[in-house]
């Protein structure tokens, strides 16, 4: 492991040496409409880089586009060239633990590895960024996982005021801030405490046991009511960091076609619609379970850990403000009530 | 004109009375949520939980869609003029009852933030209601988007440029459609397959044509609410083609579309002194 320590001005330089033989990904402010988003892009100017609040959108778009010709480099980026690694900087933990909940699926399954995401994955060195303090609606720490820091990422950012600590924990990556000053370890430990000191833990406790236990709650009748003012968009699972399901498309003529894969939501009325015409998640408390269900029991049960990281996307951009946190304290009181399943039971 | 805690304890006054009467078993209202001053649809069926009914400058959503979930049951609505204006929609297509339904209307709204289209609004009061809360208000008739936006001052390219701008960061995650009270088709044209009228990527050409066939199906059935528009995660500019439409059904056949619960929406009547314009002339 190594420490190194610099101002933002330095920081700034070092990225647009590695800009040459890297391309970068970071979180920047967009003002789009009205609104004003923050979301990661691959970037030219690296003074666009904006670090001061949780990214709007997560980095999923990054290692897993939208929208990917099969057997293609991704080549949806002016910015991106795809003879060149990407450095995708300032990713917080929650965002890192779904990157690797991502990675359970399309690489580390026994059974199968996404070729695609893999080539994709491999050419993207994670540089996290350890978080200050809470953000409006994150719940990570409520889930276990730790804001300040997640072990998945080989290098890590800890942002005090204009210095940057950077912990690099694997040796291939040192050389990449060689021109750094060194830091000093002990400096960073107190930084460490102190932050873990002040870091105000999450309002929102959950008890509940993992994986949620299917047979007890699969036909309890709080779907229902969970779902009640949901509306059926794609909104939670698009800007979800852990969504992964897509949906294969062939766009062209007779005579060219290329296959596409995409994201695909399972909000949508067809997301599982059988050829049939039979759909086995015909009404939106179907789908809504189906949503809880695979985050907290199905990918649990096939795979550790949680496929919620707590991020609160979900929640802040709901246009019906259908909040995961009343969904999983509902499934609380049901299955503490009906003498469900214990905890690790 | 009554400010909105005004509004929220006469909601809250009458949903509690019609709820210990039983003249309904539940009244879809606006509750606070749990981002703070975020609002959220609240679905009460007890008395008790009448005081949690709100309605406050951010009461964005039309609940007029959720009737739809409660055919045949006895149900209460609140309703903002535009909701009003939705829900007299539904009674002419027949697609809900009106013995079914109580409207609790607000009549003089305030209006909502952010939301341009309030500042087009052409009734401020409700158009169908049972019990009446707020004060009703003159009419103003304003045409804000003429000014703000004259999309027919500018040329073609300079309006393919605009709305290019616009569509190129939909993600087509259809919230748009969803929080929109037209949209109740059982199959939308997106989800069919035979025939495939646009395919699942995320493309200019793909987002061009969703909006663009949305947009035509809007004609005479917009209110001009701006839900779309408030619920796009991308800050899209959803609202301008629909009150297109909107203003177009106005500027040509005079036709505002649920005024009045016995209305035909324009599409299903024809007259044969109809204006023709741009299609036969």
């Amino acid at each position: 492991m190594m420490i190194k320590k610099a101002d933002q001005e330095s920081i700034l330089k070092l990225l647009n040496n590695l800009k040459n033989d890297y391309n970068i990904a970071a979180p920047v402010l967009l003002k789009k409409g009205k609104k004003e988003i923050v979301e990661y892009v691959f970037i030219d100017d690296l003074n666009d880089i904006y670090l001061d609040r949780q990214p709007d959108s997560s980095p999923k778009n990054i290692v897993f586009p939208q929208n990917s010709a099969i057997g293609k480099d991704y080549s949806g980026d002016k910015l991106y060239d795809p003879e060149k690694k990407t450095i995708l900087w300032g990713v917080r933990s929650c965002d890192i633990e779904a990157i690797k909940t991502i990675d359970q699926v399309f690489i580390e399954d026994e059974m199968y590895t996404d070729q695609s995401y893999k080539a994709n994955r491999d050419k993207t060195i994670i540089v996290g960024l350890s978080c200050e303090e809470r953000e409006k609606n994150c719940f990570c720490d409520a889930l276990g996982f730790n804001p300040i820091e997640s072990d998945y990422a080989p290098i890590y950012l800890f942002i005090k005021e204009d210095q940057y600590y950077i912990k690099i924990k694997e040796k291939e990556y040192e050389s990449l801030f060689s021109s750094l000053f060194d830091g000093d370890q002990t400096e960073l430990n107190e930084l460490l405490k102190l932050r873990e000191k002040d870091f105000n833990s999450s309002e929102f406790e959950i008890d509940i046991p993992i994986p949620l236990p299917e047979k007890d709650i699969f036909e309890a009748e709080i779907w229902d009511e969970m779902s009640e003012k949901c509306l059926s968009c794609g909104v939670c699972t698009y800007y979800c960091p852990t969504c992964y399901c897509f949906n294969f498309f062939w766009d062209g003529n007779d005579h060219d076609s290329t296959r596409y894969k995409n994201w695909d939501s399972c909000m949508f009325t067809t997301y599982s619609a059988h050829a049939s015409g039979h759909n086995p998640r015909d009404s939106k408390d179907k789908r809504y379970r189906n949503r809880i269900m695979h985050k907290f029991s199905y990918h649990p049960f096939n795979y550790e850990g949680l496929g919620c990281v707590g991020c609160g996307r979900c929640i802040s951009r709901c246009p019906v403000n259908l909040d995961i946190r009343e969904a999983l304290k509902l499934t609380e009181k049901y299955l503490q009530t009906k003498g469900g399943a214990k905890k690790d039971g | 004109m009554k400010n909105y805690d005004q509004i929220t304890e006469e909601i809250r006054k009458i949903a509690k009375k019609i709820l210990n009467d039983k003249t309904v078993d539940k009244v879809i209202g606006f509750g606070l949520g749990t981002i703070n001053q975020e609002i959220t649809p609240l679905f009460i069926s007890k008395a008790e939980g009448a005081k949690k009914l709100v309605f406050n400058k951010n009461s964005h959503m039309s609940l007029a869609k959720y009737l739809l979930n409660y055919k045949n049951e006895d149900v209460a609505i609140v309703a903002k003029p535009c909701d009003s204006r939705a829900i007299n929609t539904y009674l002419s297509e027949k697609i809900i009852n009106r013995n079914d339904i109580k409207v609790i209307g607000i009549q003089g709204c305030p209006g909502i933030e952010g939301n341009t289209a309030c500042l087009e609004c052409e009734v401020r009061n409700a158009v169908i209601s049972d019990y009446d809360v707020g004060e009703k208000i003159s009419k103003k008739k304003t045409n804000q988007l003429k000014e703000e936006k004259d999309f027919d001052s500018l040329s073609p390219e300079e309006r393919f440029k605009y709305f290019r701008n616009e569509f190129e960061r939909c993600t087509r995650c259809y919230a748009c459609r969803e929080a929109c009270y037209v949209c109740y088709c059982k199959e939308c044209f997106t989800e069919s397959n035979q025939p495939e009228w646009l395919n699942k990527s995320v493309s200019l050409n793909e987002n061009f044509t969703y909006h663009l066939m949305r947009a035509m199906h809007m004609a005479g059935r917009c209110v001009n609410c701006g839900a779309c528009e408030l619920a796009c995660p991308e800050g899209i500019d959803v609202r301008a083609l629909a009150a297109k439409m909107y203003n177009t059904a106005t500027e040509i056949f005079d036709y505002k579309v649920g005024m009045d619960q016995k209305q035909k929406t324009l599409l299903a009547e024809y007259d044969v002194h109809d204006s023709e314009k741009g299609f036969m002339e």
